[in-house]
């Protein structure tokens, strides 16, 4: 009876619980009068039992917290590590030969930017020019239909319908003056297009040129040509090509069709 | 930190004008190759803008200040470009290797002091960038309108995705993906709406790429960057006098947006907007502000041409057109556009009699590579 209790006994509070000792663990009997084991051993035993395993989850808890510190740590290092090797000094020549392909793109960039603000900038003055010649026309047909009125207003109205033979009348006059308005309003809209397809040829090519797309010579754009030689190889809408429509409804003699011929004069 | 040393070093790389910034953003990129995504394709006007930013800190580090609001501005501002506190140790490193480069003097003290100015430039940055960010970095707007109004001028109305909070007058800055990472700055023409909707008036410069894509190329539907907003022509809250406004061109933008102001928030007040343009054509605005003067008895819009005399509107540059109908010693006025009209404008104010503080001006310049921290704006 001496020798079972060992395990209970020996297990004081200082040493640990093993496996080893579970296993070899033997309960002495409890007597004759009382069958099994002796009460007291086991619930010590159980007492014992249940302080180990207490311990074993808190040190594990311990455990797993500093598990995930090590391992945030070593992330961290990682980060450090990978960070360190880019950060090893480039060569001088490195940074040179990025240096200049930077430049080139940049002055690339700057070539096709500037190609866009020549052809832009003539597309614009000749197109005002434009305007303002066919506004400088269309101001003298009118003083001379608006003359043409008054010299015969002045001939004496009575006269006017006889003279109708001679000259037109004046409402001849008025459908002149309306016609020379609706023209004067046809010239702007075909003018306007054409600046309008110019400048979106030049905006569909920004960013798309490349080099050896450019000229040799800077940009031989239109308004460095003398006005007579105005109209391009390939012109967009034109005025000129556009007058036709414009006459048909009015085929008539006289103003309409010199400003016709007037129009297209300056622009050939 | 020593100051005088450290002007001195970085003297030496200035002198190397263009080369030292060349450098820098090539070491730069190449130690950190996921910083390149955040500049344009050509960084020619980037390096000027770094050196003179880079200038300003070295000349105001011993008036703290002074320097401060602006990095803290500088911080908030880079933001929206997509730069976060891990790419200011990345710059560090490559603008003392730069200044390293360009001196032949370079020690180890010369090295602290930089690097102990760099952080305290950083950490101002950083700490505006995180005290901001209450506010997202950038807002998307998509385009719900998309008006061409003559040749070059184009009215855009979109409307962010989140409210953006700004006050009439005002500007912001904008990016499309149609040319990435180039920033540029445009008044709103309208007082904050309930439906957040905003109006701005787009004139495409020639050879310019952010103005020509937005009039030419954007469509509704398309998705714009905008940043926070800021300055510009706001109404001084403190008075109520009448008001003359005088506008050149798309000047006419955040002038609109005081008389929508005006119109949704009062005080009540008579209104005089003068616009001018070069022809009765370039006038991209006029149905609208015919429309806003027969609605508003207070409102009243004159429009006046300086080159065109078929026109039967009022002749002459606007500046002279509205002093014709002054005087207006007794208004607050508020004068945008280009700078000659901004400059003939307000000398013949000042002429008549105008008080230099009752007079706010606003130049519509050019196109610029990008923000600054001035607020400039473009056409």
């Amino acid at each position: 009876m001496t020798t079972a209790p060992q395990a209970p006994h020996e297990h004081g509070d200082g040493r640990r619980l093993t496996p080893e000792a579970v296993q070899g663990l033997q309960f002495s009997r409890a007597g004759m009068l009382h069958p099994g084991y002796d009460d007291a051993e086991v619930d010590r035993f159980r007492a014992r039992v249940a302080a180990e395993l207490a311990r074993l989850t808190s040190e594990k808890a311990e455990l797993d917290g500093e598990v995930r510190q090590l391992q945030a740590h070593l992330r961290s290092l990682e980060e450090q590590l990978r960070q360190a090797v880019p950060h090893e000094r480039p060569s001088d020549q490195a940074v040179r030969i990025l240096a200049v392909a930077q430049q080139t793109a940049d002055e690339y960039v700057a070539e096709a930017e500037d190609f866009s603000r020549q052809m832009t900038a003539d597309a614009r003055a000749q197109s005002e020019e434009q305007l303002r010649t066919a506004r400088e026309n269309a101001g003298a047909i009118l003083q001379a239909a608006h003359e043409t009125a008054s010299r015969m207003v002045a001939t004496g109205g009575d006269a006017m319908p006889v003279a109708g033979d001679d000259g037109p009348s004046p409402q001849e006059l008025q459908e002149e003056v309306a016609y020379l308005r609706a023209f004067g309003q046809a010239v702007r809209v075909q003018l306007r297009s054409y600046l309008e397809a110019l400048i979106t040829d030049v905006e569909t090519e920004w960013g798309h040129a490349h080099p050896a797309a450019l000229p040799q010579e800077p940009v031989r754009t239109p308004s460095r040509r003398p006005d007579a030689r105005v109209v391009p190889a390939t012109p967009p809408p034109n005025v000129a090509a556009e007058l036709p429509g414009v006459d048909d409804p009015k085929p008539g003699p006289g103003p309409a069709g010199s400003a016709g011929t007037e129009v297209s004069g300056a622009r050939q | 930190m020593d100051i005088p040393a450290m002007r001195a070093s970085f003297a030496k790389a200035a002198a190397h004008g263009d080369e030292a910034p060349l450098w820098f953003y090539s070491h730069l990129f190449l130690t950190h190759p996921e910083t390149r995504a955040l500049f344009p394709v050509s960084m020619a006007h980037q390096r000027d803008r770094l050196f003179s930013a880079l200038g300003d800190v070295v000349a105001w580090v011993d008036e703290l200040d002074r320097l401060v609001p602006v990095l803290q501005q500088l911080g908030r501002d880079h933001r929206k470009f997509g730069t976060v506190a891990e790419h200011y140790p990345a710059v560090g490193a490559s603008l003392l290797a730069t200044l390293e480069h360009f001196d032949d003097e370079w020690d180890d003290d010369l090295a602290k002091s930089w690097t102990k100015a760099y952080q305290l430039v950083a950490d101002v940055m950083v700490e505006a960038a995180e005290k901001s960010s209450a506010q997202p970095p950038w807002w998307e707007a998509e385009i719900v309108a998309h008006e061409r109004r003559t040749v070059d001028v184009a009215v855009l109305r979109v409307v962010p995705r989140t409210p953006l909070e700004y006050l009439p007058g005002q500007s912001i800055s904008l990016e499309t993906e149609l040319r990435p990472k180039l920033w540029r700055y445009y008044s709103v023409a309208n007082a904050p709406r309930p439906d957040g909707e905003l109006e701005l008036h787009v004139k495409a410069r020639d050879g310019g790429p952010v103005s020509t894509a937005l009039v030419r190329r954007a469509a509704v539907g398309d998705v714009l960057r905008l940043g926070p907003p800021l300055g510009g022509l706001t109404l001084d809250p403190e008075s109520d006098r009448d008001l003359l406004l005088v506008a050149g061109g798309t000047g006419l933008a955040p002038l609109k947006a005081l008389v929508d102001q005006v119109a949704r928030q009062g005080p009540a007040r008579r209104v005089d907007l003068f616009v001018g343009a070069r022809t009765e054509d370039a006038l991209h605005d006029r149905a609208d502000l015919e429309r806003l003067a027969q609605g508003n008895p207070w409102l009243t819009v004159t429009l006046a041409v300086s080159v065109d005399e078929q026109s039967a509107l009022e002749q002459g540059v606007v500046g002279e057109v509205a002093m014709r109908h002054g005087p207006w010693n007794s208004r607050d006025v508020y004068i945008a556009g280009p700078r000659v009209m901004v400059e003939d404008t307000t000398s013949r104010l000042l002429q008549h009699g105008a008080r230099r503080e009752r007079i706010r001006a606003e130049v519509f310049a050019p196109s610029r590579p990008g923000p600054d921290v001035d607020g400039k704006v473009t056409e």
